[in-house]
């Protein structure tokens, strides 16, 4: 730490004199127990404090292991995630194959996750903890997390969608149609699974009208009805291009249809 | 008039005279050479491709610009990727309409008015 | 193959089994080396009988605590996270020593570069020992002095003031811009270089710059050496474009220096910026704008070429922005004028971040290029990061028509995120208190237009100045609508009720002579009436003022067009500030005028450093229609038209009862026309250290208050009978208006303006030179605490 900030002109007096205190030596197993008392007692940061004295006290024992765990939990479940993620990354690197290592990935793609702001600010953890959640269902698909990892993973990446939709309408109040098409075209093409996908497709109808594209228009409208057939954002599609007397009709040939077709296996 | 800072022209930097070279069975990697990358493209294998130009002016320094002109140059290629045909839309092609206000919610943490009024004043520094 | 451990206490034996991997050499020699590696060890022995391998251990003994000794201007905590050795960590010898090293550099980093640092260790009963380290801190080694070699044309001590280092003086206990940092050092000289190239000395440049640790002198000592070159002047400017059909010399006018003028190194940045933004503008997104100048050193001229050609054609795939944890994407998206899919143009990212760093949201704004999907593709990258807005401030002040005045406010400029500006101020003060929220939004319908509203109530009470109190409560809907970058033109609307009353009660007897209070006013206390003591001398309200209590609204719609080049809105050195404010009082509401003010403050920098300032001002306020014109709307005037004045101490005055003691100043009847001149130098007190934030000033005022049109005669058509007359001595049924003429009043003073932690305080010392016998002058004024 800069020592700018620690420089105190008024601390006049001349300092603290040694005196010899002896500082007494705890027992691991007391260490442990006191922690898990104190996570019973909902007292998440003291029990932080003990499993850190745990884990720096008995280094290179497996007390270690466990004290780290445990500090990685208790500062989890006390809401400081950036200390959580912090010991989670410690405890990933040292024990990469200690039976616990799916919970502590889980602990950190977590501390990612609940502090995930919404969409008009930056999405930064809402990717890391997408990450984080698609390794866990990868790397550990049989472990209790996968199930909730998959979960949340596509609630993240539904958030990530919506910053995109969010920057491509801006751009359509502005008429800037380019810049919205291609933000659209963004959430089609990485995140077609989320819920946003069906805006996208209507937004797109909208941006190629205005522009005077109307086959484009007419494409997005027709993969919309095909693959969200009762969606709202479809009746709205086609009751805009009714309005300029044109139908929905798929061009084979236009990337949404392509784009939709292989990717949702229909094709 | 006064503060006029005009007109202001996004989007692709049109040029009449290249746009002139753009023959039918040219390949895709002479137009990327002659027009450089297309602005959007409508397919994942290339087979239109958009040059979207605009031109807004505004008045006065403080009202929203307005679109005065608007142009897209369209490029589309046969499957052996050679130009198939060329379009013009200009700004009469494009409808006018008021979009959709309904959004798709989304989730995250939205403050209310005290926490957005007093929250960073704990972090008074 | 096993492995057996012995002689380890704390480390588990199969954790050092481990470093073991077979029983060879090479591996036997590698375990070693990791254990040692771990610190935990201060000796480590292997023995192989067979194919077994014993591992002897001792461990390091265990530190119990770590201590310090004499250090008080550096707290322990923070030496705790600098150094390596830990409580329960192990001792070892080298790293206690590398210790020592790193204590001393957070010394030397904190302007204490002569600090010695020992270390000696206290063995314990159970095995374990303590590591103290003993700190003697020495005096504080700043900068003792800055010298300058090769300078000429400008003082060293001209240098010094550009730098943000500054030399240990009186003051060094407080601050710590004397301390020795050379980054700080790296940008001052970076200043200094900026100031000689705005000043024509294109030639300029630092040979060198080194600090000597002096311990006679016990600091540092920097030695700057320039070489300063010849002052250029301009020869002469030529735009020479490349691109088709843009031909230079019609650019010509935009370029901000002409032949004859000295060069100037921040004119040719602002020509690049206007020819940039200009050629973009006909079309040519990618242009580029090149300045060159060729110095002919005989003749000192430099002629400067400004060379225009075609940039690469690159576009903006996306412009991500990073970091805003408080503030809204489009808060920040929409201060950019190009948008995704744009040519990239370096001269709209260099305002937009200018614009961005203006709105005062963010600590940082960074804006980078990364590259795009294609290699005519880029993505504007924009890192900012949020800084508190939010501002809760408690400011004290005293100005002598509202005598002490204490205020709290809690402003947002940020709120939500959403840009908007929201302010919450309550003030209480001896003669008057008040409670105001005003609510703005700079980027109203999409348009860069500042829509807000105020909502404010205000009691000021009876003073010696004044014999009524005044309450008034209203609000404002307002608009701001920037024409260019310096004009800017605010419609209003705002309705306030304003309630007039006229105390009359034992402590303020100022309308006894029409409504006697029994015990109170004389001749009804059992006294007897006479010149001397009657219901005049215990003060009295001018019936003017009387017959204009009651309770009226005022419905007005105006204007304010201000013209703005300040160079810096706090403390100016430069530029003009022009503002013109008309309002028309009628759309309904029992008020009916128009009132006309305009105020113009020119700044310029005579020398450098001492700043003159003219500052004009004017206004005027005519009824509509037949209505009379109410007292509380006319001007009331006072130090802030002509300075040595008291406040209403200038402009007509009900003087019929001015012979009674304790009556004169307290019935100004205003008036509704009004002029003032002033002329003022600053300078900085010379011999102070600039840390202090004192400035001087010497001034003179000139203004004049007149045309009072009110009422003279209120005995309702009747005979005017007159006041203090026997028997009776009261009031009577007409007022004399006196000091009504268009006299000017003068004056000159000297003041003292401190830019105080607290916000600017100002002390007044003025003298009135001319004045009517009727005004009331002051002395001194003191106005302070922040300014809102």
């Amino acid at each position: 730490c800069s020592s700018a900030d620690s420089f105190n002109p008024l601390n006049l007096f001349s300092g603290e004199k040694y005196k010899t205190e002896i500082v007494p030596d705890v027992p691991a197993d007391d260490l442990y127990n006191q922690g898990l008392a104190r996570l019973q007692h909902k007292d998440y940061s003291g029990a932080a404090k003990k499993f850190a004295d745990l884990d720096k006290q008995y280094p290179y024992s497996q007390w270690q292991r466990k004290g780290l765990l445990m500090t990685v939990f208790s500062q989890y479940q006390n809401a400081s995630y950036d200390d959580a993620i912090a010991s989670a990354k410690r405890y990933i690197g040292l024990y990469p194959t200690s039976p616990d290592i799916a919970y502590a990935n889980y602990l950190e793609a977590m501390s990612y996750y609940n502090q995930i702001p919404d969409v008009s600010r930056d999405q930064e953890r809402a990717a890391k903890a997408a990450d984080l959640f698609a390794q866990i269902v990868e790397k550990y698909p049989k472990s209790e997390y996968a199930e909730d990892s998959r979960y949340k993973l596509q609630v993240a990446r539904d958030q990530l969608a919506g910053k995109e939709m969010l920057v491509g309408r801006y751009y359509l109040n502005q008429h800037n149609y380019a810049a919205a098409i291609n933000r659209f075209r963004e959430v089609l093409a990485k995140y077609q699974t989320t819920r946003h996908a069906e805006e996208a497709l209507m937004r797109l109808t909208e941006a190629y009208l205005a522009l005077g594209i109307t086959n484009e228009a007419q494409t997005a409208a027709a993969v919309l009805g095909h693959n969200f057939p009762d969606s709202i954002w479809y009746k709205d599609a086609y009751a805009r291009l009714q309005s300029d007397g044109l139908e929905p009709h798929e061009d084979q040939g236009s990337w949404i249809s392509k784009a939709f077709l292989h990717k949702m296996g229909l094709g | 008039c006064l503060g006029y800072n005009g007109q202001v022209v996004h989007g692709y930097q049109l040029d009449a005279k290249t746009i002139d070279q753009v023959k039918p069975g040219a390949s895709a990697e002479q137009i990327l050479v002659l027009l450089g990358t297309p602005t959007t493209t409508s397919t994942v294998g290339g087979d239109a491709w958009y040059y979207i130009t605009q031109v807004t002016d505004r008045s006065l320094q403080f009202m929203q610009p307005k679109v005065i002109d608007q142009r897209v140059f369209a490029v589309y290629f046969t499957k052996a990727k050679k130009v198939d045909r060329v379009a013009n839309y200009g700004m009469e092609d494009g409808k006018l309409f008021d979009f959709v206000s309904r959004t798709t919610p989304t989730a995250g943490a939205e403050s209310t008015f005290l926490k957005g009024m007093f929250l960073n004043l704990l972090k008074f520094s | 193959q096993s492995v057996s451990v012995q002689g380890n206490k704390r480390v588990d034996s199969d954790t050092i089994a481990a470093y073991f991997t077979g029983s060879d050499q090479a591996a036997v020699n590698k375990g070693v080396k990791d254990l040692y590696a771990t610190g935990l060890f201060a000796d480590v022995r292997v023995r192989r009988e067979g194919n077994r391998v014993i591992v002897s251990v001792t461990e390091n003994n265990i530190i119990n605590r770590v201590a310090f000794e004499g250090n008080s201007k550096v707290k322990t905590e923070s030496l705790q996270a600098e150094i390596q050795s830990k409580s329960r960590g192990p001792y070892s010898r080298a790293t206690v020593d590398a210790d020592i090293e790193r204590i001393k550099d957070v010394y030397r980093r904190s302007g204490r570069a002569a600090a010695t640092v020992t270390a000696r260790t206290v063995d314990l009963p159970n095995g374990r020992l303590d590591v103290v380290f003993t700190v003697d801190e020495g005096e504080k080694t700043g900068i003792k002095t800055i010298n300058f070699v090769g300078n000429v044309a400008y003082s060293s001590g001209k240098l010094r003031d550009i730098m943000q280092t500054t030399e240990m003086n009186f003051m060094s206990f407080l601050k710590t811009s004397d301390v020795y940092d050379p980054d700080k050092i790296a940008s001052d000289l970076e200043l200094i270089r900026r100031f000689y190239l705005k000043n024509g000395y294109a030639d300029f440049h630092v040979v060198g710059s080194d600090a000597q640790f002096d311990p006679a002198q016990g600091g540092y000592v920097v030695t700057i050496t320039v070489e300063e070159g010849a002052q250029y002047k301009v020869a002469s400017v030529v735009v020479d474009s490349h691109l088709a059909d843009v031909d230079g010399p019609s650019l010509l006018p935009l370029v901000r220096l002409a032949p004859g003028e000295t060069y100037n190194g921040d004119m040719v940045e602002k020509s690049v910026d206007a020819l940039t933004k200009e050629v973009a503008r006909r079309g040519y997104a990618f242009s580029q704008v090149h300045p060159r100048g060729d110095r002919d050193p005989a003749t000192r001229t430099v002629t400067i070429a400004f060379v225009i050609d075609e940039g690469p054609r690159v576009y903006i795939e996306r412009i991500v922005v990073r970091g805003n944890t408080r503030t809204r994407d489009y808060v920040i998206r929409r201060e950019f004028e190009v948008g995704e899919g744009d040519a990239y143009n370096r001269a709209l990212i260099d305002r937009a971040e200018r614009r961005l760093n203006n709105l005062g949201y963010f600590k940082k704004v960074r804006i980078t290029n990364e590259p795009g999907s294609a290699p005519d593709r880029v993505i504007v990258v924009v890192d900012v990061e949020d800084q508190a807005t939010g501002a809760l401030s408690l400011s004290g002040g005293y100005s002598t028509s509202d005598g002490f005045i204490a205020e709290v406010s809690v402003t947002e400029s940020n709120f939500m995120g959403r840009g908007q500006y929201v302010k919450l101020a309550v003030s209480e003060g001896q003669h008057a208190r008040g409670v105001e929220f005003s609510f703005t939004e700079p980027y109203f319908l999409g348009n860069r237009m500042a829509a807000g509203f105020d909502l404010y109530a205000k009691k000021s009470d009876v003073s010696q100045y004044s014999f009524y109190s005044n309450f008034v409560t209203g609000g404002t809907l307002r608009l701001g609508l920037p024409i260019t970058e310096e004009i800017t033109f605010s419609p209003r609307y705002s309705i306030y009720n304003t309630d007039i009353t006229v105390p009359n009660d034992s402590n303020h007897p100022y309308n006894d002579c029409t409504y006697p209070i029994w015990g109170v006013t004389p001749g009804f206390n059992g006294t007897t009436v006479n010149y001397w003591n009657n219901c005049l001398t215990n003060g009295e309200a001018s019936l003017a003022i009387q017959q204009a209590q009651g309770n009226f609204l005022t419905s007005m719609v105006g204007y304010t067009l201000s013209y703005n080049t300040l160079d810096n809105n706090k403390s100016p050195t430069g530029g003009l500030y022009a503002e013109l404010r008309q309002d028309v009082a009628g759309a309904g509401g029992d008020s009916h005028f128009v009132r006309t003010t305009g105020d113009l403050r020119y700044y310029h920098e005579i020398f450098d450093q001492i700043v003159g300032l003219v500052h004009l001002q004017g206004g005027d306020i005519t009824a509509l229609g037949s209505d009379q014109l109410r007292i509380v709307d006319n001007f009331n005037m006072g130090p802030s038209l002509v300075r040595g004045f008291a406040p209403n101490g200038i402009g007509p005055r009900d003087i019929s009862s001015i012979g009674v003691s304790g009556n004169s100043s307290g019935n100004p009847l205003g008036g509704t026309k009004y002029f003032g001149a002033s002329l003022e130098v600053q300078f900085p007190i010379f011999g102070l250290p600039r840390d202090l934030g004192l400035k001087g000033a010497i001034f003179t005022d000139a203004g004049t208050l007149f045309g009072y049109n009110g009422k003279t005669n209120f005995a309702g058509g009747g005979q005017c009978t007159y006041t203090d007359v026997a028997p009776t001595y009261t009031q009577g049924t007409c007022i004399t208006v006196g000091a009504n003429s268009s006299l000017i009043r003068t004056s000159a003073g000297a003041s003292i303006i401190w830019a105080s932690p607290l916000g600017p305080i100002r002390f007044d010392f003025a003298k009135a030179i001319t004045k009517s016998p009727y005004d009331q002058t002051q002395f001194f004024r003191f106005t302070g605490g922040t300014t809102f």
